[in-house]
């Protein structure tokens, strides 16, 4: 139980996938202007996230097993663009309602690097099947933190009163980066909670 | 004659013009967290353009082969391949570099400019031409990542160039050259510079920097439209649907 | 329902298979060509970083403690032995970091390499300088971390990174205890 909280907190404060690891960038600025597609986007990316976790981990086991590690890469991309596709034919055809709030999304994420990332970090880590659901599920959250209250900075932005040549991209990414120094303040924190 | 000259012309767009990084603002997560030091950005570069280059090439004979409906898909097989081809070489004889890039070695497959420039590019052009683009686009990447790691290295660690020796020993022999330390820099680095936060910074002062330049010549700003940078808007709900972004933003 | 046309569904998959097929061979035949060279790589490291935590050595031989950790056991040219090299992990900051701390042959740290570490650049990573491994040298292990450090068995943290410090610090307290256990089954030094 305190693993899996020092996990979950360390993925999603600590160790947050956008603003201390720089995963997902291209959702982070894009989907990132209004609130409730922050929120949408985020929820597809905690969902997809824990799946792929849940189906590449067994592959993994298979593919060590076989001595096929190096086709780790080009196996997870494949499996998490069909999973993601399934998910999508899933959700239309039964859960229209959950399709209309999550679905438009669902393909911008198969080339998000923060869902193979987060696939390729739990091998990479050694964390058993547990441990890497609660891994993805707090780098999931983390992503959703991070893109609601990115928005939220963002939608102050609108009104203000930005020199010219900053106008845009460049002060989007200088209050990232300050949304990001927030976050260096939690270093070390949970590892001192749980010391 | 007619032919070189726009080979020529599809080589240097990526190196400027449409510089992926600073003008299409694409493979912007890559350019964020390698730029912590020159020699890994150079590292990360170089890997990149050469699966860039591959992609292309092969996506681009097979153009008429690939049948439309299953393209993504079969752009993702080759690309990721290409990658693990680089991750193994780079594994056996550039062992430092794998572990200075860590998990960005392999998340070259997710990176938004080969997929985009597979779809935007080599699936509509001839081999020479998408070989051009590919290394020119690839060039341009590297030179992006070159001048964000030149500045966040100098002024957040005080050295430039540190940890090259490891690049280099790819040509064998011993080589002792190991980068510059910048002198007062070095004992008061400004570690911010090399911490997320400055990497942020430092990439918005670039695209700041490269809107100014781009505003003289009258092109247009650099702008990440959700959806117009994306290599997968093609097949995207969204347009699919016959929406455009805007509207799912307003929803 | 649509009847289904075979030649659409037909086409595609036969072409999605065999671009599959097609990577997956050229893949295993590079994997083939480089497997070999990959693992030579990592003996190549292993073996220079142990020459630099056990400078007189000149062989190594690899031999296993009485709890089973492996070790190696540094020889001079006459085949005296002069040292030893330990290879610990511990989790650090940004993941698993792993330590080759090697000893004299009574039991005085006499280098510290970080063999891979995933933390922040500029921080954590700044464990990989040589102040901060040197501070190791000449001490004995049960050493802890402090902000200030003066005492003998006290180690100096990095600045922003003492997460980083405990976790290589912990590494070399472990290669300590595995040289405990060397030498008091063997009752060398």
């Amino acid at each position: 139980m305190k693993i899996a909280l020092s996990l979950l907190l360390t993925a999603i404060l600590t160790n947050n996938f956008i603003l201390c690891k720089f995963l997902g960038i291209c959702p982070f600025l894009g989907v990132s202007k209004k609130l409730n597609t922050a929120v949408g986007m985020s929820a597809a990316v905690i969902f997809v996230m824990v799946l792929a976790t849940a189906v590449t981990y067994p592959i993994n086991t298979l593919l060590k097993a076989n001595n096929l590690e190096y086709l780790q890469t080009i196996v997870f991309i494949l499996v998490i663009a069909a999973l993601v596709q399934l998910v999508e034919i899933v959700l239309k055809k039964y859960m229209v309602s959950l399709y209309n709030a999550l679905g438009i999304y669902l393909p911008l994420i198969t080339t998000n690097c923060a869902v193979l990332g987060v696939v390729l970090l739990n091998i990479d880590n050694g964390y058993n099947f547990w441990q890497s659901m609660v891994y993805s599920l707090g780098g999931g959250i983390g992503f959703m933190v991070a893109m609601v209250m990115f928005a939220g900075v963002r939608e102050r932005l609108e009104g203000c009163d930005i020199p010219k040549s900053l106008q845009g991209l460049p002060i989007t990414l200088v209050a990232a980066s300050l949304v990001s120094m927030s976050f260096l303040g939690f270093a070390g924190l949970v590892d001192n909670m749980f010391a | 004659m007619a032919e070189k000259k726009s080979i020529g012309k599809e080589f240097t767009k990526g190196l400027i013009a449409e510089n992926p990084v600073f003008r299409l603002v694409l493979g912007t997560c890559p350019t964020l967290a390698v730029s912590t030091s020159v020699a890994s950005a150079i590292g990360m570069g170089i890997a990149a353009t050469a699966v860039l280059f591959c992609s292309n090439i092969v996506i681009s004979a097979l153009r008429k082969v690939i049948p439309q409906k299953v393209r993504i898909p079969a752009y993702i097989v080759i690309i990721a391949s290409f990658v693990t081809m680089i991750q193994l070489l780079v594994k056996a004889f550039v062992p430092a570099l794998d572990s200075a890039l860590g998990v960005y070695l392999p998340l070259i497959v997710v990176n938004c400019i080969i997929l985009g420039r597979a779809e935007a590019f080599a699936s509509k052009n001839a081999v020479l031409a998408s070989a051009a683009d590919g290394l020119g686009m690839g060039i341009g990447f590297t030179t992006a990542l070159f001048l964000m790691s030149t500045v966040r290295e100098i002024l957040g660690s005080g050295t430039f160039l540190s940890g090259i020796k490891d690049l280099l020993a790819v040509f064998g022999g011993d080589i002792s050259f190991n980068g510059f330390t910048i002198p007062f820099l070095n004992e008061n680095p400004l570690t911010v510079f090399v911490l997320a936060p400055g990497g942020f910074f430092v990439f918005g002062m670039m695209i700041a920097l490269s809107n100014k330049l781009a505003e003289r010549n009258g092109k247009p700003k650099a702008e990440i439209n959700g959806c117009a940078s994306c290599p997968m808007a093609s097949s995207c709900a969204l347009i699919a649907d016959g929406k455009k972004c805007e509207e799912a933003d307003a929803k | 329902m649509k009847k289904l046309n075979l030649k659409e569904i037909f086409v595609p998959t036969v072409s999605l298979f065999v671009i599959c097929a097609v990577a997956a061979a050229l893949l295993g035949l590079t994997n083939s060509v480089t497997e070999q060279k990959i693992e030579e790589a990592a003996a190549a490291s292993a073996a220079k970083a142990r020459l630099k935590v056990c400078k007189d050595a000149q062989s190594f031989e690899e031999k296993t403690d009485k709890n089973g950790n492996v070790y190696f056991e540094a020889k001079d040219k006459d085949g005296n032995t002069v040292g030893f090299a330990v290879t610990t992990r511990d989790k650090s900051y940004g993941g698993e970091i792993e330590v080759m701390t090697g000893l004299s042959a009574d039991g005085e740290i006499t280098g510290v390499e970080i063999l891979a570490i995933d933390d922040t650049p500029g921080l954590g990573m700044n464990a990989k300088k040589d102040e901060f491994r040197n501070e190791f040298l000449g001490k004995k292990g049960n050493l802890t971390v402090s902000k200030s450090a003066s005492a003998d068995d006290e180690i100096q943290a990095i600045t922003g990174a003492t997460i980083t410090s405990n976790a290589v610090t912990r590494c070399v307290n472990k290669a300590a205890e595995v040289y405990q256990n060397i030498s008091g089954g063997e009752g060398i030094g």
